[in-house]
């Protein structure tokens, strides 16, 4: 077991508004995040002594101007009245939005400052979303652009297809997933879909993207920013909030073998390679989990991590996620805020803000009684990622 | 299959420069690691498995499978907005466990698309500048 279980936790969240389109620059919203995770937390900002952020815009050529499509350490270190001298900063783009926390982790372990704050602030392009508008395609785009298939949805979409003829899979299978989540989306007022519910009839008549993906496989984009403020234990206890602590973490680092892009054939040994790491720095396990908030950009990566982090054998999660199993009455409920389809793209942000909620019991109308330990797991298990446990106890 | 004067083209560089050259003249080369026999596809400056530099194209049998397919539906790269939905294929060639080129077909081969089935490549002459390697179904 990791020496750093239970020493540092997760002491306040804070959302922007979420929408489809924001009046207001990327900036503002994160710098409204921020303000709102240290309103939480019950600190100033000037308490806040480290900084940490995955920077990366949404997708490649989306843009990279700093408080418009990215918001970067330097940006809220000129726009927000934090500590005279920040000690400790980091903008990681390993992994995925767990890292920053992972490095934030560490920092406080090392004592290298005192409270950290950590954001993922996300923009949402004008114009066709990853659209390919180039009539040259250069570097490794020349093999996949001559043939109209540069886009992620089009590669999770085979992802799937395959994962769909090897275990026999169907849509309706998947629609029980998409479904859950848009019922626990109905449940969540931050969620973009909070008011708009989706039947299994709604799902299996939605149009096309690249098939087997249809439109509710694929995340909701929305422009906003969600903060998260870290601090010690001891100083946890002092503050407002019940602490979330932090009780082990893990990162995808197997090496994947396909070169053009990515494989579904990777996804047990790469998903594995973090889900080991997540249940042996915690000393828990899947079964330990009362709930778990799992990476779904597109929906199929939420099955793919129930077998991957062991919460099911290989093979077995579309049979696994039917019957109520994942709903917030089943064994072991699945993305309980609605996820990325019913919440919002945030890149996994909303998983652990929501894991912070749960442990903490101010989840409200989605709370799992009694939730003690619920991991957040981001990424596609295939292509990256990174988790963390938060427990309710150290 | 797509407009030849839209769709996106390949830029050749110093690394893929052969591999364009031989589609030119309906060869399908692949870049091989002398060192360790490893094909890196898309072409590498040092082997992804071995780091080794002495790396040459050779000739591939142009066989393989269905790895995988999706029909594509949004008009989302330049050029094919006219051509959807269609169809594409990823396919694994035989020299190499997960060795994959992408191919685009019309929507009406759809029905003999399934994974595991056989396919052969064929040279697409887009124009006098620019031959692209596609793949069938056998």
């Amino acid at each position: 077991m990791w020496t750093g279980r239970g020493k540092t936790a997760i002491v306040g969240v804070g959302y922007s508004a979420l929408t489809r389109h924001a009046q207001r620059p990327l900036g503002l919203l994160a710098v409204e995040a921020c303000r709102a995770a240290l309103a939480d937390a019950g600190l100033q900002p000037a308490q806040i002594d480290g900084l940490a952020t995955y920077p990366e815009a949404p997708f490649l050529g989306a843009g990279n101007r700093d408080g418009e499509d990215i918001v970067s350490v330097a940006y809220l270190i000129n726009h927000l009245p934090l500590a005279p001298d920040i000690r400790w900063y980091a903008q990681i783009e390993t992994g995925m939005i767990a890292s920053p926390v992972i490095e934030s982790v560490h920092a406080l372990l090392a004592e290298a400052c005192t409270y950290v704050l950590v954001w993922r602030a996300l923009h949402q392009p004008r114009g066709r979303y990853g659209a390919w508008t180039s009539t040259r395609a250069a570097g490794e785009a020349q093999f996949v652009a001559p043939y109209g298939c540069t886009a992620i949805f089009q590669w999770h979409a085979m992802a799937w297809q395959r994962y769909m003829h090897r275990y026999g899979a169907t849509r309706e299978h998947l629609a029980t997933f998409v479904v859950n989540s848009r019922r626990n989306a109905n449940r969540n007022p931050r969620a973009f879909f909070y008011t708009t519910p989706l039947t299994r009839e709604d799902y299996l008549a939605a149009r096309w993207i690249a098939e087997p993906l249809c439109l509710f496989d694929c995340d909701i984009p929305v422009e906003g920013c969600v903060a998260l403020v870290l601090t010690t234990a001891e100083r946890a206890r002092d503050l407002r909030n019940l602490p979330a602590y932090i009780a082990g973490y893990g990162q995808n680092t197997s090496r994947r073998r396909a070169l053009l892009h990515y494989a579904l054939d990777d996804y047990m040994e790469c998903g594995g390679s973090l889900a080991r790491k997540l249940w042996s720095s915690s000393g828990l396990g899947p079964q330990d989990m009362d709930a778990a908030q799992l990476y779904d950009g597109f929906s199929p990566s939420a099955l793919y991590w129930l077998e991957a982090a062991g919460f099911c054998p290989q093979g077995e999660a579309y049979a696994f996620i039917q019957d109520g199993r994942i709903a917030l009455e089943g064994e072991l409920p699945v993305n309980t805020f609605g996820g990325s389809l019913g919440e919002g793209r945030l890149h996994g942000m909303g998983h652990i803000a929501e894991a912070v909620f749960q442990v903490t019991g101010r989840a409200e109308g989605r709370q799992v009684p009694g939730a003690a330990a619920v991991c957040a797991i981001d990424g596609s298990p295939m292509l990256r990622g990174s988790g963390v446990v938060v427990t309710k106890d150290p | 299959m797509a407009d030849p004067c839209t769709r996106p083209l390949p830029v050749a560089d110093d690394l893929s420069r052969p591999f364009w050259e031989a589609a030119k003249q309906h060869r399908l080369v692949v870049q091989r690691c002398q060192t360790c026999g490893y094909f890196n596809h898309p072409p590498r400056s040092a082997c992804d498995v071995c780091l080794s530099q002495h790396l040459q194209f050779e000739p591939v049998s142009g066989r393989g499978t269905i790895y995988s397919f999706t029909v594509m539906h949004q008009p989302t790269v330049a050029g094919f907005a006219e051509q959807i939905p269609y169809l594409n294929i990823l396919v694994e060639l035989e020299e190499q466990p997960l060795l994959f080129m992408v191919s685009n077909l019309p929507f009406e081969e759809r029905e003999k698309v399934r994974i595991g089935a056989p396919v052969v490549v064929y040279f697409e002459e887009v124009d006098a500048a620019l031959t692209l390697p596609q793949f069938r179904v056998v």
